[in-house]
């Protein structure tokens, strides 16, 4: 469950300064839980949300042939991404907590690869390093987030949602990892929480009214972890699934993935459920047929049928990624630029003491050779490609003009 | 992920003198583990100890933290019970049964007093959306497992659930091995009658579901089952194999069950029961000046 207000690289809306208690590392303090009123799609084209049957049949009907087990296919993805790895006894880092619960930090630990880390990992080379920035604040989206989240489950479970805070609140009490948020919410001033619970609200029916029960013959399940050791288990790849559909490992895919987020629509999201998509194919040597991404504000539903060509790109910037987070520089990138690279990290990069920051290097995205058995489709794809845009300068440092950052 | 629940063709059947051998083995080694050890003070081994003594041996013996039901505790024991529910053609999946199952059990405790689950009573006074929790991490530890077998096909062959294996070592201190199991299923009778009646019959299979991946000494975790599973009830025959299923990662590994495997399992259990006795020495024991 994702729970995105900024669009990456822009500014959140900061109450600075103000401490919570509750709130990891006293974070800033982002207000404002962005509804859809006024900019949802319904509002400007008389587009509707999809619900019931139809919704279902958007997940299940992709308009391709379902992709058939590929034991080969899935091994060449997995040589790829394996490659130049180091195994147990190589020089892969161990790193700060990131959004796993099952980290195991310290020597000899597993670098765990989660979407999120990913995308951060290969946005910013501030997030290659370790995670000082996941300690972010409680704020409201991300509260509006945790309860959906869990009224989400609420309904795939039970098909009926009651008061959803209520019920939210509840289903995050018995969490223990929840226990700061729970306190956070608990000590929101009236209008904070009324603010919260409008919109949590506002969520919560637009999850009644269209998501149909699903059948049990499906079988649904949540917060489905999947785990995919590599090299030997120096890294390993990590997707929690909001939901998913279908018997794994079947001969043919039947398995789909849904990602709920209660944010806006991001590119970021794409990645992700592609991520997913490659680590289920790894983990099952089956791909799912499909990946999606459910919007609980807007009831938008992105569907993406899972092709070569998906697993492919996706095995290729999750090896670039794992090259960031594990390469030379990880770890000993310095700050690179007079100016923030992502929102996350504009907090951060401030100098303390106010002196101007160093200008630094920045390594430039990894060269990935393409798997073998699929080369094929990754030429076309980059001869398609050539036309668009410079050769790749892969394995590069770029030294950045101080022009640039002035 | 499925099982191949059948006994391995080139694993013979343990017989009755092999698993005496296997018995006095884990009995001379758990009773010089414990010599020093005060009496009355029962050590217990489990899956868990086993794993804490080979990850992390400095925590044996350091006081639990004081239990209280969590979803992650209720969702085995209400996920098992759906698995063999679904396996009897009740319902059509987990997610269709977990919530009559947990609804039927906390009737029943309402009713007569007796649980089925012992986390009725802290079920049945959590709010909606917490219960809601609980059903759904049920739901979701209960799929992998009932998607890795054809549970239905197998009928009274397979048994999904019942109660932990339990082995009490005889001798003056106390030291037990309890260990459980998701699953286990009994070779299909291929043998005419008749035929060969003089060799043991093959044992069943057991099935484990772990969480994580599988790291070291996964193998001899899965022994470890195996052993407590033979020594607990001599009538039982001794498992022919463990199967290890990983749905995290989606892996299932398996161990043949021989002498050598569980005469080696009995030693890990007489080095593990030691350590804890040491521990437990010390932890009893208070140092001189303490308190003072």
């Amino acid at each position: 469950m994702m729970t995105t207000e900024q669009p990456r690289g822009e500014r959140p809306t900061e109450d600075r300064g103000e401490r919570r208690p509750g709130a990891p590392g006293g974070g800033p303090v982002v207000r404002g839980v962005r509804s859809a009123g006024g900019t949802s799609p319904t509002a400007m084209s008389g587009w509707q949300p999809l619900s019931g049957a139809a919704l279902l049949d958007r997940l299940r009907v992709t308009g391709r042939p379902r992709p058939v087990a590929d034991p080969g296919l899935a091994g060449d993805l997995r040589a790829h991404l394996e490659h130049g790895i180091d195994g147990p006894a190589g020089s892969v880092p161990s790193h700060g907590p990131v959004d796993d619960a099952g980290l195991r930090c310290g020597p000899g630990a597993p670098l765990v690869v989660t979407a999120r880390r990913l995308t951060r990992a290969l946005a910013c080379p501030v997030h290659a390093t370790g995670d000082p920035l996941d300690e972010r604040g409680f704020s409201l989206p991300l509260a509006c987030g945790a309860l959906v989240d869990v009224l989400f489950r609420q309904l795939v479970a039970t098909g009926a949602i009651g008061d959803a805070v209520t019920d939210g609140m509840a289903g995050l009490g018995v969490d223990d990892h929840r226990a700061p948020l729970v306190a956070w919410i608990g000590q929101l001033a009236p209008t904070e929480l009324s603010e919260l619970r409008s919109e949590v609200e506002r969520q919560a029916d637009g999850l009644r009214r269209r998501w149909p029960a699903l059948d049990p013959a499906w079988l649904p399940r949540t917060h489905e972890r999947i785990r995919v050791p590599l090299a030997g288990g120096a890294v390993e790849l990590v997707a929690h699934v909001d939901l998913a559909l279908g018997r794994p490992g079947g001969d043919e895919a039947s398995v789909a993935l849904v990602d709920v987020t209660s944010g806006s629509r991001r590119p970021a999201h794409r990645d992700d459920r592609h991520l997913h998509a490659l680590i289920e194919t790894l983990r099952s040597t089956t791909p799912p047929f499909a990946v999606a991404t459910y919007y609980t504000r807007t009831g938008e539903l992105d569907v993406d049928p899972v092709t070569p060509e998906l697993l492919v790109d996706a095995a290729r910037r999750c090896r670039a990624g794992v090259r960031a987070l594990t390469g030379p520089a990880a770890g000993t990138v310095p700050v690179v630029d007079h100016r923030p690279w992502c929102a996350d990290c504009a907090e951060a990069l401030l100098p303390v003491d106010g002196s101007p920051v160093a200008t630094g290097r920045v390594p430039a995205p990894a060269p990935v050779p393409p798997p073998v058995a699929v080369a094929a489709l990754v030429a076309a794809e980059e001869q398609r490609g050539a036309a668009d845009g410079p050769p790749d300068t892969s394995d590069e440092v770029v030294s950045f003009p101080e022009d640039r950052a002035a | 992920m499925s099982i191949r629940t059948a006994g391995g063709a080139g694993t013979p059947p343990l017989d009755d003198a092999a698993r005496s051998r296997v018995r006095a083995a884990l009995v001379d080694g758990a009773a010089a583990a414990v010599t020093g050890m005060p009496t009355g003070v029962p050590v217990e081994v489990t899956l868990p100890v086993l794993r804490r003594a080979r990850s992390r041996p400095g925590t044996l013996g350091l006081p639990e933290p004081a239990f209280a039901w969590k979803p992650v505790f209720a969702r085995r024991s209400l996920g098992l019970a759906a698995v063999r529910a679904c396996a009897g053609g009740r319902f059509r999946g987990p997610a269709g049964a977990v919530r009559p199952l947990a609804e039927e059990a906390v009737d029943e405790w309402r009713r007569t007093g007796r649980r089925t689950f012992h986390w009725e009573p802290w079920y049945s006074g959590l709010d909606a959306g917490a219960r809601a929790v609980v059903l759904a991490d049920a739901t979701t530890w209960a799929t992998p497992l009932w998607s890795a077998a054809d549970w239905a096909g197998l009928g009274a062959r397979a048994v999904v659930g019942g109660t932990d294996d339990l082995w009490t070592c005889p001798g003056p201190r106390s030291v037990r091995l309890r260990a459980r199991y998701e699953a286990r299923v009994h070779p299909a009778p291929a043998r005419p009658v008749g035929c060969g009646a003089d060799r043991p019959e093959p044992g069943p299979a057991l099935v484990s579901v772990s969480g994580g991946t599988p790291g070291e000494g996964w193998d001899d975790d899965l022994a470890y089952l195996a052993l407590v599973a033979g020594m607990r009830d001599p009538g039982r025959p001794v498992p022919s194999r463990v199967v290890g299923l990983w749905p995290e990662p989606g892996l299932r590994r398996t161990v043949e069950i021989d002498e050598s495997v569980l005469t080696a399992a009995a030693g890990r259990v007489a080095s593990v029961v030691g350590l804890l006795a040491a521990a437990t020495v010390d932890h009893v024991t208070v140092p001189a000046g303490a308190g003072a």
